[in-house]
Protein backbone atom coordinates (compact mmCIF):
# COMPACT_ATOMS: atom_id res chain seq x y z
CA UNK A 1 0.00 0.00 0.00
CA UNK A 2 2.65 2.45 1.07
CA UNK A 3 4.77 1.40 -1.88
CA UNK A 4 2.44 2.51 -4.60
CA UNK A 5 1.42 5.54 -2.63
CA UNK A 6 4.98 6.74 -2.68
CA UNK A 7 4.97 6.42 -6.46
CA UNK A 8 1.68 8.30 -6.62
CA UNK A 9 2.99 10.97 -4.31
CA UNK A 10 6.24 11.71 -6.06
CA UNK A 11 4.52 11.79 -9.43
CA UNK A 12 1.96 14.18 -8.14
CA UNK A 13 4.58 16.85 -7.50
CA UNK A 14 5.93 16.59 -10.97
CA UNK A 15 2.37 16.69 -12.14
CA UNK A 16 1.65 19.96 -10.38
CA UNK A 17 4.91 21.41 -11.67
CA UNK A 18 4.88 20.27 -15.27
CA UNK A 19 1.95 18.20 -16.35
CA UNK A 20 3.00 18.48 -19.99
CA UNK A 21 6.53 17.18 -19.45
CA UNK A 22 4.99 14.28 -17.58
CA UNK A 23 3.26 13.08 -20.72
CA UNK A 24 6.50 11.61 -21.97
CA UNK A 25 7.48 10.25 -18.58
CA UNK A 26 7.37 6.48 -18.86
CA UNK A 27 6.43 5.71 -15.30
CA UNK A 28 5.49 2.34 -13.91
CA UNK A 29 1.84 1.67 -13.41
CA UNK A 30 0.82 0.49 -9.97
CA UNK A 31 0.21 -3.04 -11.10
CA UNK A 32 1.92 -4.00 -14.29
CA UNK A 33 2.85 -7.34 -15.77
CA UNK A 34 6.62 -7.44 -15.27
CA UNK A 35 7.68 -8.95 -18.60
CA UNK A 36 5.45 -6.83 -20.85
CA UNK A 37 6.58 -3.38 -22.03
CA UNK A 38 4.22 -0.52 -21.14
CA UNK A 39 3.34 2.70 -22.90
CA UNK A 40 3.84 6.09 -21.21
CA UNK A 41 0.83 7.10 -19.14
CA UNK A 42 -0.64 10.46 -18.24
CA UNK A 43 -0.42 11.23 -14.53
CA UNK A 44 -3.74 10.46 -12.88
CA UNK A 45 -5.08 9.33 -16.25
CA UNK A 46 -5.78 12.94 -17.16
CA UNK A 47 -5.52 13.63 -20.87
CA UNK A 48 -4.70 17.20 -21.83
CA UNK A 49 -5.57 20.26 -19.82
CA UNK A 50 -7.99 20.15 -16.91
CA UNK A 51 -10.58 22.01 -18.99
CA UNK A 52 -10.25 19.82 -22.07
CA UNK A 53 -13.26 17.64 -22.70
CA UNK A 54 -12.94 13.97 -21.99
CA UNK A 55 -13.78 11.86 -25.02
CA UNK A 56 -15.64 8.59 -24.60
CA UNK A 57 -14.44 5.65 -26.69
CA UNK A 58 -16.23 5.17 -30.01
CA UNK A 59 -19.75 3.78 -29.88
CA UNK A 60 -19.70 0.05 -30.58
CA UNK A 61 -22.79 -1.96 -29.67
CA UNK A 62 -21.16 -5.27 -30.51
CA UNK A 63 -18.63 -4.87 -27.73
CA UNK A 64 -21.04 -3.27 -25.30
CA UNK A 65 -24.78 -3.95 -25.01
CA UNK A 66 -24.90 -6.87 -27.45
CA UNK A 67 -21.84 -8.39 -25.82
CA UNK A 68 -23.51 -8.00 -22.43
CA UNK A 69 -26.67 -9.72 -23.69
CA UNK A 70 -24.62 -12.65 -25.05
CA UNK A 71 -22.81 -12.90 -21.70
CA UNK A 72 -26.11 -13.13 -19.86
CA UNK A 73 -27.63 -15.65 -22.29
CA UNK A 74 -24.55 -17.86 -21.89
CA UNK A 75 -24.55 -17.60 -18.10
CA UNK A 76 -28.28 -18.32 -17.79
CA UNK A 77 -28.08 -21.08 -20.41
CA UNK A 78 -25.47 -22.85 -18.32
CA UNK A 79 -27.87 -23.30 -15.39
CA UNK A 80 -30.15 -25.95 -17.00
CA UNK A 81 -27.26 -27.56 -18.87
CA UNK A 82 -25.15 -27.98 -15.76
CA UNK A 83 -28.06 -29.18 -13.64
CA UNK A 84 -29.13 -31.72 -16.28
CA UNK A 85 -25.60 -33.08 -16.46
CA UNK A 86 -25.32 -33.22 -12.68
CA UNK A 87 -28.59 -35.14 -12.38
CA UNK A 88 -28.02 -37.57 -15.22
CA UNK A 89 -24.27 -37.96 -14.77
CA UNK A 90 -22.37 -39.89 -17.38
CA UNK A 91 -25.56 -41.01 -19.08
CA UNK A 92 -26.43 -37.54 -20.34
CA UNK A 93 -27.27 -37.27 -24.04
CA UNK A 94 -24.59 -36.20 -26.51
CA UNK A 95 -26.62 -33.15 -27.49
CA UNK A 96 -26.72 -31.84 -23.91
CA UNK A 97 -23.10 -32.80 -23.47
CA UNK A 98 -22.04 -30.90 -26.58
CA UNK A 99 -24.08 -27.81 -25.81
CA UNK A 100 -22.81 -27.75 -22.22
CA UNK A 101 -19.20 -27.98 -23.38
CA UNK A 102 -19.52 -25.32 -26.04
CA UNK A 103 -21.56 -22.94 -23.86
CA UNK A 104 -19.00 -23.32 -21.09
CA UNK A 105 -16.21 -22.66 -23.56
CA UNK A 106 -17.89 -19.48 -24.82
CA UNK A 107 -18.59 -18.43 -21.24
CA UNK A 108 -14.92 -18.85 -20.39
CA UNK A 109 -13.90 -17.04 -23.55
CA UNK A 110 -16.06 -14.04 -22.62
CA UNK A 111 -14.73 -14.12 -19.05
CA UNK A 112 -11.09 -14.17 -20.10
CA UNK A 113 -11.80 -11.47 -22.67
CA UNK A 114 -13.00 -9.29 -19.79
CA UNK A 115 -9.85 -10.09 -17.80
CA UNK A 116 -7.65 -9.08 -20.74
CA UNK A 117 -9.54 -5.80 -21.22
CA UNK A 118 -9.14 -5.12 -17.49
CA UNK A 119 -5.56 -6.14 -16.88
CA UNK A 120 -3.84 -5.94 -20.29
CA UNK A 121 -5.57 -2.81 -21.61
CA UNK A 122 -4.64 -1.43 -25.01
CA UNK A 123 -4.02 1.95 -23.38
CA UNK A 124 -1.11 0.56 -21.35
CA UNK A 125 0.20 -2.42 -23.30
CA UNK A 126 -0.55 -1.40 -26.91
CA UNK A 127 -0.29 -4.32 -29.31
CA UNK A 128 0.27 -6.78 -26.45
CA UNK A 129 -3.45 -6.39 -25.77
CA UNK A 130 -4.21 -7.69 -29.25
CA UNK A 131 -1.69 -10.48 -28.90
CA UNK A 132 -3.32 -11.61 -25.66
CA UNK A 133 -6.68 -11.61 -27.43
CA UNK A 134 -5.28 -13.65 -30.32
CA UNK A 135 -3.77 -16.11 -27.87
CA UNK A 136 -7.13 -16.45 -26.14
CA UNK A 137 -8.92 -17.01 -29.45
CA UNK A 138 -6.35 -19.57 -30.54
CA UNK A 139 -6.64 -21.41 -27.24
CA UNK A 140 -10.42 -21.37 -27.46
CA UNK A 141 -10.38 -22.73 -31.01
CA UNK A 142 -8.07 -25.55 -29.93
CA UNK A 143 -10.42 -26.24 -27.03
CA UNK A 144 -13.33 -26.29 -29.44
CA UNK A 145 -11.54 -28.96 -31.48
CA UNK A 146 -10.75 -30.85 -28.28
CA UNK A 147 -14.37 -30.75 -27.21
CA UNK A 148 -15.44 -32.09 -30.60
CA UNK A 149 -12.96 -34.93 -30.27
CA UNK A 150 -13.99 -35.57 -26.67
CA UNK A 151 -17.69 -35.85 -27.52
CA UNK A 152 -17.75 -37.32 -31.00
CA UNK A 153 -14.43 -39.13 -31.23
CA UNK A 154 -14.44 -42.94 -31.30
CA UNK A 155 -12.50 -43.54 -28.11
CA UNK A 156 -14.31 -41.05 -25.88
CA UNK A 157 -17.87 -40.88 -24.68
CA UNK A 158 -18.40 -37.26 -23.82
CA UNK A 159 -17.01 -34.57 -21.57
CA UNK A 160 -19.54 -35.15 -18.79
CA UNK A 161 -18.61 -38.81 -18.64
CA UNK A 162 -14.95 -37.83 -18.67
CA UNK A 163 -15.51 -35.43 -15.78
CA UNK A 164 -17.47 -37.97 -13.79
CA UNK A 165 -14.57 -40.41 -14.17
CA UNK A 166 -12.55 -38.08 -11.95
CA UNK A 167 -14.53 -39.63 -9.11
CA UNK A 168 -15.07 -43.15 -10.41
CA UNK A 169 -12.01 -44.10 -12.46
CA UNK A 170 -10.29 -45.86 -9.58
CA UNK A 171 -13.34 -48.00 -8.90
CA UNK A 172 -13.55 -48.89 -12.58
CA UNK A 173 -9.97 -50.08 -12.49
CA UNK A 174 -10.75 -52.22 -9.48
CA UNK A 175 -13.81 -53.67 -11.22
CA UNK A 176 -11.72 -54.39 -14.31
CA UNK A 177 -9.07 -56.13 -12.23
CA UNK A 178 -11.69 -58.20 -10.44
CA UNK A 179 -13.23 -59.18 -13.77
CA UNK A 180 -9.84 -60.38 -14.96
CA UNK B 1 -30.16 38.83 60.22
CA UNK B 2 -26.52 39.23 59.35
CA UNK B 3 -25.82 35.63 60.42
CA UNK B 4 -28.56 34.44 58.05
CA UNK B 5 -26.99 36.38 55.21
CA UNK B 6 -23.52 35.04 56.04
CA UNK B 7 -24.93 31.50 56.09
CA UNK B 8 -26.63 32.07 52.74
CA UNK B 9 -23.43 33.42 51.23
CA UNK B 10 -21.43 30.43 52.45
CA UNK B 11 -24.11 28.13 50.98
CA UNK B 12 -23.95 29.89 47.63
CA UNK B 13 -20.16 29.81 47.62
CA UNK B 14 -20.20 26.09 48.41
CA UNK B 15 -22.78 25.45 45.69
CA UNK B 16 -20.75 27.49 43.28
CA UNK B 17 -17.58 25.61 44.03
CA UNK B 18 -19.42 22.30 43.48
CA UNK B 19 -20.80 23.52 40.16
CA UNK B 20 -17.43 24.88 39.08
CA UNK B 21 -15.63 21.70 40.00
CA UNK B 22 -18.27 19.68 38.12
CA UNK B 23 -17.88 21.89 35.15
CA UNK B 24 -14.14 21.46 35.00
CA UNK B 25 -14.18 17.87 36.05
CA UNK B 26 -13.58 16.85 32.46
CA UNK B 27 -10.32 18.76 32.49
CA UNK B 28 -9.28 17.25 35.77
CA UNK B 29 -10.21 13.72 34.70
CA UNK B 30 -7.42 11.57 33.24
CA UNK B 31 -6.94 12.20 29.55
CA UNK B 32 -8.64 9.68 27.28
CA UNK B 33 -6.00 9.60 24.59
CA UNK B 34 -6.75 8.23 21.15
CA UNK B 35 -4.00 7.69 18.61
CA UNK B 36 -4.43 8.82 15.03
CA UNK B 37 -2.00 7.57 12.42
CA UNK B 38 -2.20 9.93 9.49
CA UNK B 39 -0.65 9.70 6.03
CA UNK B 40 1.74 12.58 5.45
CA UNK B 41 3.40 13.63 2.22
CA UNK B 42 4.61 17.07 1.31
CA UNK B 43 5.02 18.10 -2.36
CA UNK B 44 7.61 20.69 -1.31
CA UNK B 45 9.97 17.93 -0.24
CA UNK B 46 9.34 15.22 -2.85
CA UNK B 47 12.53 13.42 -1.92
CA UNK B 48 11.06 12.57 1.48
CA UNK B 49 8.95 9.45 1.25
CA UNK B 50 5.37 9.49 2.49
CA UNK B 51 5.04 8.40 6.11
CA UNK B 52 2.45 7.70 8.76
CA UNK B 53 2.56 10.29 11.52
CA UNK B 54 1.08 9.65 14.93
CA UNK B 55 -0.99 12.17 16.85
CA UNK B 56 -2.59 11.69 20.24
CA UNK B 57 -5.86 13.45 20.92
CA UNK B 58 -7.65 13.65 24.26
CA UNK B 59 -11.13 12.42 23.47
CA UNK B 60 -12.57 14.19 26.55
CA UNK B 61 -11.93 17.51 24.82
CA UNK B 62 -12.78 16.54 21.29
CA UNK B 63 -15.90 16.20 19.18
CA UNK B 64 -17.11 12.76 18.29
CA UNK B 65 -16.23 12.66 14.61
CA UNK B 66 -12.90 12.03 12.88
CA UNK B 67 -13.07 15.47 11.28
CA UNK B 68 -13.29 17.06 14.73
CA UNK B 69 -10.10 15.27 15.69
CA UNK B 70 -8.38 16.31 12.46
CA UNK B 71 -9.32 19.94 12.99
CA UNK B 72 -8.14 19.70 16.60
CA UNK B 73 -4.80 18.26 15.50
CA UNK B 74 -4.38 21.00 12.91
CA UNK B 75 -5.31 23.70 15.44
CA UNK B 76 -3.30 22.50 18.40
CA UNK B 77 -0.57 20.13 17.32
CA UNK B 78 0.46 20.45 13.69
CA UNK B 79 -0.60 23.32 11.47
CA UNK B 80 0.98 21.67 8.43
CA UNK B 81 -1.51 18.80 8.37
CA UNK B 82 -3.48 19.27 5.17
CA UNK B 83 -6.98 18.03 4.38
CA UNK B 84 -10.11 19.29 2.66
CA UNK B 85 -13.16 20.14 4.70
CA UNK B 86 -16.03 22.52 4.43
CA UNK B 87 -19.52 21.84 5.75
CA UNK B 88 -18.62 19.36 8.55
CA UNK B 89 -22.07 17.77 8.21
CA UNK B 90 -21.86 15.42 5.26
CA UNK B 91 -23.29 17.54 2.49
CA UNK B 92 -20.27 18.99 0.70
CA UNK B 93 -18.23 15.82 0.19
CA UNK B 94 -14.89 17.58 0.73
CA UNK B 95 -13.55 15.46 3.57
CA UNK B 96 -13.72 12.11 1.78
CA UNK B 97 -10.79 9.98 2.91
CA UNK B 98 -9.87 6.43 3.77
CA UNK B 99 -10.44 5.90 7.48
CA UNK B 100 -9.53 2.51 8.94
CA UNK B 101 -9.65 0.95 5.51
CA UNK B 102 -12.99 2.36 4.46
CA UNK B 103 -13.65 5.29 2.18
CA UNK B 104 -15.93 7.66 4.02
CA UNK B 105 -16.51 11.26 4.97
CA UNK B 106 -14.46 12.23 8.02
CA UNK B 107 -17.32 14.40 9.24
CA UNK B 108 -19.74 11.43 9.27
CA UNK B 109 -17.27 8.93 10.72
CA UNK B 110 -17.60 8.44 14.47
CA UNK B 111 -14.51 7.88 16.57
CA UNK B 112 -14.86 4.72 18.60
CA UNK B 113 -13.14 6.00 21.75
CA UNK B 114 -13.81 2.71 23.56
CA UNK B 115 -11.65 0.83 21.13
CA UNK B 116 -7.99 0.87 22.14
CA UNK B 117 -6.54 0.58 18.65
CA UNK B 118 -5.42 3.63 16.73
CA UNK B 119 -7.29 5.12 13.78
CA UNK B 120 -5.46 5.06 10.45
CA UNK B 121 -6.24 7.76 7.96
CA UNK B 122 -5.15 7.70 4.32
CA UNK B 123 -6.18 9.79 1.33
CA UNK B 124 -8.68 8.20 -1.09
CA UNK B 125 -7.05 5.06 -2.49
CA UNK B 126 -5.43 5.02 -5.91
CA UNK B 127 -5.65 8.75 -6.41
CA UNK B 128 -2.71 11.02 -7.01
CA UNK B 129 -1.93 12.84 -3.81
CA UNK B 130 -1.64 16.61 -3.90
CA UNK B 131 -0.61 16.83 -0.25
CA UNK B 132 -1.27 14.72 2.86
CA UNK B 133 -4.97 13.78 2.68
CA UNK B 134 -5.79 15.87 -0.40
CA UNK B 135 -6.31 13.77 -3.53
CA UNK B 136 -6.23 15.00 -7.12
CA UNK B 137 -9.77 14.51 -8.46
CA UNK B 138 -9.22 16.11 -11.87
CA UNK B 139 -10.07 12.97 -13.80
CA UNK B 140 -13.15 12.37 -11.67
CA UNK B 141 -14.49 15.86 -12.40
CA UNK B 142 -13.63 15.61 -16.08
CA UNK B 143 -15.58 12.38 -16.27
CA UNK B 144 -18.52 14.00 -14.53
CA UNK B 145 -18.42 16.84 -17.04
CA UNK B 146 -18.27 14.36 -19.92
CA UNK B 147 -21.69 12.84 -19.16
CA UNK B 148 -23.28 16.29 -19.56
CA UNK B 149 -24.99 16.45 -16.17
CA UNK B 150 -27.58 19.06 -17.02
CA UNK B 151 -31.11 19.18 -18.37
CA UNK B 152 -31.22 18.99 -22.15
CA UNK B 153 -34.37 19.58 -24.21
CA UNK B 154 -35.44 21.45 -27.30
CA UNK B 155 -38.14 23.62 -25.82
CA UNK B 156 -38.48 25.19 -22.45
CA UNK B 157 -41.75 26.77 -21.23
CA UNK B 158 -41.90 30.24 -22.77
CA UNK B 159 -43.25 31.91 -19.67
CA UNK B 160 -40.18 30.83 -17.74
CA UNK B 161 -42.02 28.45 -15.43
CA UNK B 162 -40.73 25.06 -14.34
CA UNK B 163 -41.14 21.90 -16.39
CA UNK B 164 -43.72 19.79 -14.61
CA UNK B 165 -43.18 16.19 -13.65
CA UNK B 166 -45.55 13.57 -12.21
CA UNK B 167 -45.06 12.39 -8.65
CA UNK B 168 -44.01 8.97 -9.98
CA UNK B 169 -41.43 10.45 -12.31
CA UNK B 170 -40.02 12.54 -9.50
CA UNK B 171 -39.77 9.47 -7.29
CA UNK B 172 -37.44 7.84 -9.82
CA UNK B 173 -34.81 10.44 -8.97
CA UNK B 174 -34.80 9.58 -5.27
CA UNK B 175 -31.63 7.82 -4.22
CA UNK B 176 -29.79 9.35 -7.18
CA UNK B 177 -29.94 13.11 -6.80
CA UNK B 178 -28.63 12.95 -3.22
CA UNK B 179 -25.13 12.08 -4.42
CA UNK B 180 -22.61 14.71 -3.32
CA UNK B 181 -19.80 13.50 -5.61
CA UNK B 182 -17.38 12.84 -2.77
CA UNK B 183 -15.70 10.14 -4.91
CA UNK B 184 -15.73 7.59 -2.07
CA UNK B 185 -17.42 5.00 -4.28
CA UNK B 186 -15.35 5.51 -7.42
CA UNK B 187 -12.06 5.33 -5.54
CA UNK B 188 -13.17 2.15 -3.73
CA UNK B 189 -13.85 0.36 -7.02
CA UNK B 190 -11.02 -1.96 -8.16
CA UNK B 191 -12.20 -1.65 -11.74
CA UNK B 192 -11.87 2.12 -11.45
CA UNK B 193 -8.39 1.67 -9.98
CA UNK B 194 -7.26 -0.27 -13.05
CA UNK B 195 -9.06 1.70 -15.73
CA UNK B 196 -9.89 5.17 -14.42
CA UNK B 197 -8.78 6.63 -17.76
CA UNK B 198 -11.73 5.07 -19.58
CA UNK B 199 -14.14 3.52 -17.10
CA UNK B 200 -16.40 6.23 -15.72
CA UNK B 201 -16.77 4.80 -12.22
CA UNK B 202 -19.85 4.38 -10.02
CA UNK B 203 -20.42 7.99 -8.98
CA UNK B 204 -20.38 9.38 -12.51
CA UNK B 205 -22.42 6.49 -13.89
CA UNK B 206 -25.06 7.00 -11.21
CA UNK B 207 -25.35 10.64 -12.26
CA UNK B 208 -25.52 9.55 -15.88
CA UNK B 209 -28.44 7.31 -14.96
CA UNK B 210 -30.02 10.13 -12.97
CA UNK B 211 -30.25 12.17 -16.21
CA UNK B 212 -31.28 9.20 -18.33
CA UNK B 213 -34.42 8.55 -16.31
CA UNK B 214 -35.35 12.17 -15.76
CA UNK B 215 -38.73 12.58 -17.49
CA UNK B 216 -37.89 16.19 -18.34
CA UNK B 217 -34.70 15.35 -20.21
CA UNK B 218 -34.89 14.75 -23.97
CA UNK B 219 -31.32 13.64 -24.65
CA UNK B 220 -31.80 10.01 -23.56
CA UNK B 221 -30.64 8.52 -26.84
CA UNK B 222 -27.53 10.68 -26.90
CA UNK B 223 -26.75 9.75 -23.29
CA UNK B 224 -27.17 6.05 -24.05
CA UNK B 225 -25.08 6.27 -27.21
CA UNK B 226 -22.27 7.88 -25.20
CA UNK B 227 -21.95 4.77 -23.04
CA UNK B 228 -22.18 2.17 -25.83
CA UNK B 229 -18.59 0.98 -25.67
CA UNK B 230 -16.73 -1.70 -23.79
CA UNK B 231 -15.04 0.72 -21.38
CA UNK B 232 -17.41 3.40 -20.06
CA UNK B 233 -19.94 1.13 -18.31
CA UNK B 234 -19.01 -2.47 -18.92
CA UNK B 235 -15.86 -2.43 -16.82
CA UNK B 236 -18.28 -2.70 -13.89
CA UNK B 237 -18.12 -6.30 -12.69
CA UNK B 238 -20.68 -5.85 -9.89
CA UNK B 239 -18.02 -5.86 -7.19
CA UNK B 240 -20.35 -3.54 -5.22
CA UNK B 241 -17.66 -1.85 -3.14
CA UNK B 242 -19.38 1.36 -4.24
CA UNK B 243 -22.65 0.52 -2.54
CA UNK B 244 -20.90 -0.78 0.55
CA UNK B 245 -18.79 2.32 1.06
CA UNK B 246 -21.23 5.12 0.14
CA UNK B 247 -21.32 7.45 3.17
CA UNK B 248 -24.73 8.70 2.07
CA UNK B 249 -26.22 5.20 1.89
CA UNK B 250 -26.91 5.35 -1.85
CA UNK B 251 -26.70 2.45 -4.27
CA UNK B 252 -24.51 3.21 -7.31
CA UNK B 253 -24.23 -0.51 -8.06
CA UNK B 254 -27.96 -0.69 -8.73
CA UNK B 255 -27.84 2.41 -10.92
CA UNK B 256 -25.14 0.81 -13.08
CA UNK B 257 -27.19 -2.39 -13.34
CA UNK B 258 -30.14 -0.27 -14.49
CA UNK B 259 -27.95 1.42 -17.09
CA UNK B 260 -26.89 -1.99 -18.41
CA UNK B 261 -30.54 -3.05 -18.66
CA UNK B 262 -31.39 0.27 -20.27
CA UNK B 263 -28.64 -0.09 -22.88
CA UNK B 264 -29.57 -3.70 -23.60
CA UNK B 265 -33.24 -2.89 -24.13
CA UNK B 266 -32.45 -0.25 -26.76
Amino acid sequence: MLGFRSVAGSRSTLQTLTRKNQMTFNSLRYFTIPFLPTLPQNPGGVKGDINDNLKHPKSDKLSSSIHWKIEKVLAIGLIPLVSMSLIQGAGVSTLVDLSLSYTLLMHCYVGFQSCIIDYIPKRVYGHWHNRAMYLLTLGSLLSALGIYEMNLGDKNNGSVSLTSRLWTSKNEQVVEEVAK
Amino acid sequence: MSSVITKRITQITQLNSILVSKRFQSVAAPANLKTFKIYRWNPDTPEVKPKMQEYKVDMNNCGGMVLDALIKIKDEQDGTLTFRRSCREGICGSCAMNIDGRNTLACLCKIDSEKASSIKIYPLPHTHVVKDLVPDLTQFYKQYKSIQPYLQRKEFPKDGTEILQTVEDRKKLDGLYECILCACCSTSCPSYWWNAEEYLGPAVLMQSYRWMIDSRDEAKEKRKEMLQNSMSVYRCHTILNCTKTCPKGLNPGKAIAEIKKFLASA
